[in-house]
């Protein structure tokens, strides 16, 4: 497919590469401002607790200490944010939610000085009843994290998206989704087979390499240079809380290293901003590991899935309860929970659906975005539900996915964009890699699960690129660089449409004040949605410079068609881009700029944009004495439609998987209390080199179905979400027992394999009874 | 946040001796005692670096190695550095290959051999590995020096027989001919279990049983037949943490001296 292309399909060399590798990268921490001054944080130590008093006059005396803030001093200011629901306190007011949680700022000279002058500050607690998980905040006359609601969503589309809004605070329900058709009960009471699962989904934390930095300066105008994923939708939020028009809040976002979901939206940029504000000076906030934990950390879930089959291994139905434990506020959640609810049924053929999700405020750290977005809590019940069936029907595990996958064209969910994928012939693939390098040794099982995500997220983008009287270009766009080379392929898009040398092509980022508008970077849709815009702008620039030849030549413009890098006549003569620039002003000045954007019309008016796949599988081996898992192979597919950078793919893949195998093998966040008993690095395991899988198989499956680019889908997510599920089953198979719960640490493994007598068949679960929807709910609801 | 501190950087051990006391604590590698300030769990008036102090940072054999000698690792030593000496690698393998396994590679390059003791973090390769080669501590104070087994110098958690005032000069392990073994398991980045074993010409040995409890647990025995793995797991005291509960930990133990056992008569990794 590449063959006919000349950039796009090739492994170019990432245009940051040496900045990165030679340490001359800037990123956020590493940017000051003239004048600037220092803030630390200090933070609630306690869970749930109301304000009663802060003394702040030790603190002020204190060496260089410039000013200390408290919600008392935000006067005239919009204290919250939260694009979908706004419950976020900038810093707490009244009360606090949640052990961490923003108390007061202190800014100084130094951040030395700011960290010494925190201990000044006196703030006096009374302590309220508090509601550490999901089973006590759903409790009948559980304390309410939130005693009210919060009007007015800053975006309609998300009110569209998740149809939040409460009346009233009568619990600490901070949002529900539910997705019916059909009569799944009726189905489920005629089905052959009627299997339950439940599985927990560990709390976790995404663990970007650099934490949440912020430096902001408010002189008016307000510009915030931050770690920010999406930096247009952190300035919306700050434009409302300080009442400025959008044109006066820039947000610029730098080097980033590394999201993965936990930087989307607003994080540390409010915190730095009235600082700035209050003092009057320029003012830097830099987050150690434990403060970014404790800012945004990933929703648990606890999950129960029925599925009815029949005699052949259809699907009936499959009814599913979702409970997520959120924290102490919204943030991205409803969304999160909206996702993982049409994201756990898989991407097979549902006749009849229930899936009841629920997002619970606690007082713990709040939740939000993560990789995959909802799809690794969801899918581990799904896929796992589905392996047990066909281990209690006897069916294979992969014929059973054959039998109810949904074909290229057909519609997962109504009135949605129908499967831009074929998911048959991609587990085909996948398990044709796995089971050709099985190995022979008794403890080792293989496991693989399949997810479709409706990816994409919102259509819209805009695009800039600017033909220079060189002929050189400059691409412009909101998306943000964050490692997922995302500048490689927008230079390589705009290379290929103009006909120009990958090296000759710039792409700058993430600049609310000077690069176009772009929604967020997240969904997996920059090559997608980033890649029509640029290819929009870079049709936009042709024309216009086909129009300024033909003025040039005197010829007229249906004489005029495209080259590469320039425009040619029927006569035959050709004018290269710098050419037509110098040409038509006159000088060598000026230049072209090209527009393109993106909305819900045309290829992109059906939602999703595009659905994003994965399929991928491990083959474990466990030491039964010891209960440690060690991957053997890990095999993904990528069915990307057309991959504009193949490595950049295959090493999204990998990633994503290795990301997915640290929740499915070491991570978890563990609340001891009211607080974290490993929030650290060393504490928290994140996988390492050495539990990279022995044998990596990532292979691409290229039929250019998606509307991106040459047939391009998104990538980046995909992988890790059925990587929780393969990873159980793999060891559920070498074992001889199913695990109901994430991630499968050595001493659970060991305790599982401590349940099997020698003889004893696989464990499966008891059959559905008709009352699992609730058994989580038993008596939460008052 | 790492809070203020001064910086002393003694020459010679006298200098070094002289410039420590309850507020200026020694600092080697500091992969300890600067997470440690980081935490705030302590606030030292001054960091005294032992790295500039000739006399700490050298490995060599006494009388040249013969029987009955010893060899001589000096406090500063990185665990890079004893995984790399040749003399370490040639005669004391085990010591070596323990070195090489600690933690990281930021660890194993700054941190210290006299840093790992003194801290006394009872997750520690080390500890075992040199109690099981009957190591001793050399300590030097205002009243002179002394030696202390190492199997003797922790006392718990965190805590040794070391005086605020005294320095550890070296660790002593004695030339003999011996076979030792060592394995662990890391769940997360310092071990939960440790077994080192170590059986002399005559047949009698030594297990010692590190990471699991707050202390080493140190065992001898006329031979190797007489180890019962189960009896030692039932006699360790496990402090649970976050990689596993008490009944997991001392599974672990019978199930880690049956493979150091194994793994000694074989030479193979179980
Ligand atoms: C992430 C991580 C993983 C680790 N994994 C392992 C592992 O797998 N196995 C293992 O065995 N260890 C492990 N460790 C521990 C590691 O070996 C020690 O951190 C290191 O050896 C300490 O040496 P240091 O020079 O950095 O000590 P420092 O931090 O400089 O000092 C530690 C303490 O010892 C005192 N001290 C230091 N030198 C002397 C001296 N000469 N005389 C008197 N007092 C002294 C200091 O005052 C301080 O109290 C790990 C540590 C970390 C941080």
């Amino acid at each position: 497919m590449s063959g006919t292309r000349e950039t796009a399909g090739r492994s170019v060399q990432r245009p940051d590469f040496m900045a990165k590798l030679t340490g001359a990268a800037q990123y956020t921490v590493d940017i000051g401002m003239p004048g600037m001054a220092h803030a630390k944080i200090l933070r609630s130590d306690r869970a749930h607790a109301r304000i009663v008093s802060i003394d702040r006059t030790a603190a002020l005396d204190a060496p260089g200490v410039v000013g200390v803030i408290t919600a008392a001093d935000l006067g005239g200011l919009f204290p919250r944010f939260g694009h979908i629901v706004p419950d976020h306190s900038i810093l707490a007011e009244e009360k606090v939610r949640y052990y961490g949680e923003p108390v007061a700022i202190v800014v100084a000279q130094s951040a030395w000085a700011a960290a010494d002058a925190l201990e000044l500050v006196r703030v006096t607690y009374a302590d309220l009843p508090d509601v550490l998980d999901v089973a006590a905040a759903l409790a009948p006359h559980a304390p309410l994290v939130h005693e009210h609601t919060y009007g007015g969503t800053a975006d309609e589309s998300f009110r569209v998206l998740t149809g939040a809004e409460q009346e009233r605070a009568s619990s600490n329900l901070a949002h529900e989704v539910v997705l019916e058709w059909g009569d799944p009960d009726a189905a489920l009471a005629g089905a052959a087979t009627v299997h339950t699962t439940s599985v927990t989904f560990p709390m976790l934390y995404a663990y970007a390499m650099e934490p949440y930095n912020a430096v902001a300066s408010y002189t008016g105008d307000l510009h915030v240079i931050s770690t920010a994923q999406h930096p247009f939708m952190v300035r919306d939020d700050l434009a409302r809380v300080f009442g400025l028009p959008l044109s006066k809040v820039r947000v610029t976002s730098p080097f980033v290293g590394g999201g993965y979901g936990s930087k989307s939206y607003t994080k540390v940029e409010p915190l730095a901003a009235i600082a700035s504000w209050a003092v009057g000076r320029p003012v830097k906030l830099v987050l150690d590991v434990e403060e970014s934990i404790y800012t945004t950390r990933v929703d648990s879930a606890e999950v129960t899935m029925t599925t009815g089959v029949d005699s052949s291994g259809r699907i009936l139905a499959r009814v599913a309860d979702m409970v997520m434990d959120s924290g102490a506020y919204a943030d991205n959640s409803p969304l999160v929970l909206a996702k993982a609810v049409n994201r756990c049924f898989g991407p097979y053929r549902v006749p009849n659906l229930r899936v009841r999700g629920r997002s619970v405020y606690t007082n713990t750290s709040p939740a939000s975005s993560y990789r995959g977005f909802g799809a690794p809590q969801g899918n581990l019940a799904g896929e796992t539900n589905l392996d047990q069936i066909a281990e209690r029907i006897g069916m294979d595990p992969k014929e059973i996915r054959l039998r109810n996958v949904v074909g290229p064209g057909e519609e997962l969910l109504p009135g949605k964009r129908g499967l831009d994928a074929d998911l048959a012939a991609d587990l085909e693939m996948l398990v044709d890699s796995l089971r050709g390098a099985r190995s022979e040794d008794p403890h080792t099982g293989i496991g693989f699960g399949m997810s479709v995500s409706d990816a994409g997220a919102f259509p819209v983008s805009t695009a800039q690129v600017r033909v220079h009287v060189d002929g050189s270009v400059t691409a412009l766009s909101g998306s943000t660089e964050m490692g997922q080379g995302s500048r490689s392929v927008l230079g390589q898009i705009v290379a290929e449409e103009l006909g120009v040398e990958h090296s000759r092509v710039t792409v700058l980022q993430s600049d609310t004040g000077t690069t176009p508008y772009e929604r967020t970077t997240g969904a997996s849709r920059t090559t997608v949605l980033v890649g029509l815009a640029i290819q929009r702008a870079c049709a936009d620039a042709r024309a216009k410079l086909r129009e300024m030849a033909a003025e040039l030549l005197g010829t007229p413009i249906e004489a005029i068609t495209d080259v590469a890098g320039g425009v040619r006549t029927d006569e035959g003569k050709e004018l290269g881009f710098a050419d037509i620039v110098r040409g038509w002003f006159g000088s060598n000045a000026g230049e072209v700029t090209g527009v393109g954007l993106v909305r819900r019309d045309g290829v992109t008016q059906k939602m999703p944009p595009f659905w994003e796949v994965g399929v991928s599988g491990v083959e474990v081996r466990v030491d039964v004495e010891t209960g440690v898992v060690d991957v053997e192979q890990l095999v993904t597919v990528a069915d990307v439609g057309f991959a504009i950078n193949p490595a950049a793919v295959e090493a999204q893949d990998l990633g994503a998987a290795t990301q997915g195998l640290g929740a499915a093998l070491f991570e978890e966040l563990v609340y001891d209390g009211a607080q974290l008993a490993n929030a650290n690095v060393v504490d928290y395991r994140v996988p390492r080199m050495s539990d990279v899988p022995r044998r990596i198989d990532l292979m691409l499956a290229e039929r250019g179905d998606g509307i991106g680019p040459y047939g391009a889908k998104g990538s980046g997510e995909g992988a890790l979400n059925p990587i929780g599920a393969a990873t159980l089953a793999a060891v559920a198979r070498a074992v001889g027992r199913w695990p109901d719960r994430l991630p499968l640490t050595p001493e659970r493994v060991w305790r599982l394999s401590c349940e099997v007598a020698p003889s004893q068949p696989a464990h499966t679960a008891p059959d559905y009874d008709g009352s699992t929807a609730d058994a989580i709910s038993d008596g939460t609801q008052t | 946040m790492l809070p203020a501190f001064a910086l002393i950087r003694p020459r010679s051990l006298s200098e070094a001796l002289s410039a420590i006391s309850d507020d200026d604590v020694p600092y080697s590698g500091g992969t300890e005692l600067l997470l440690a300030m980081r935490a705030g769990l302590q606030r030292p008036r001054a960091l005294v670096d032992l790295k500039a102090v000739p006399e700490l940072r050298r490995i060599a054999l006494l009388d040249g190695g013969a029987e009955g000698t010893e060899l001589r690792i000096g406090a500063t030593t990185t665990h890079d550095e004893l995984a790399r000496d040749a003399v370490v690698r040639d005669s004391f393998p085990m010591l070596a290959r323990v070195a090489a396994g600690v933690g990281n590679a930021r660890v194993r390059a700054q941190g210290t051999v006299g840093g790992n003791l003194c801290f006394a973090e009872p997750r520690s390769d080390l500890v075992p590995a040199l109690a099981a080669l009957d190591a001793s501590v050399v300590l030097i104070g205002p009243g002179g020096s002394r030696r202390v087994p190492v199997a003797e110098f922790i006392l718990g958690m965190y805590w040794t027989v070391r005086e605020p005032d005294e320095l550890m000069v070296e660790v002593r392990v004695p030339v003999r001919p011996v076979r030792a073994h060592y394995v662990n398991l890391r769940i997360t980045e310092r071990p939960s279990v440790g077994v080192a074993i170590r059986v002399d010409a005559d047949g009698r040995c030594r297990l010692v049983i590190g990471s699991v409890g707050e202390q080493p647990l140190v065992l001898d025995y006329d031979g190797i037949h007489e180890v019962d793995p189960d009896a030692v797991s039932a006699a360790v005291e496990p402090v649970p943490d976050l990689t596993g509960a008490e009944d997991y930990k001392r599974h672990l133990v019978a199930v880690m001296i049956r493979r150091a056992m194994a793994e000694l008569e074989t030479g193979k990794k179980q």
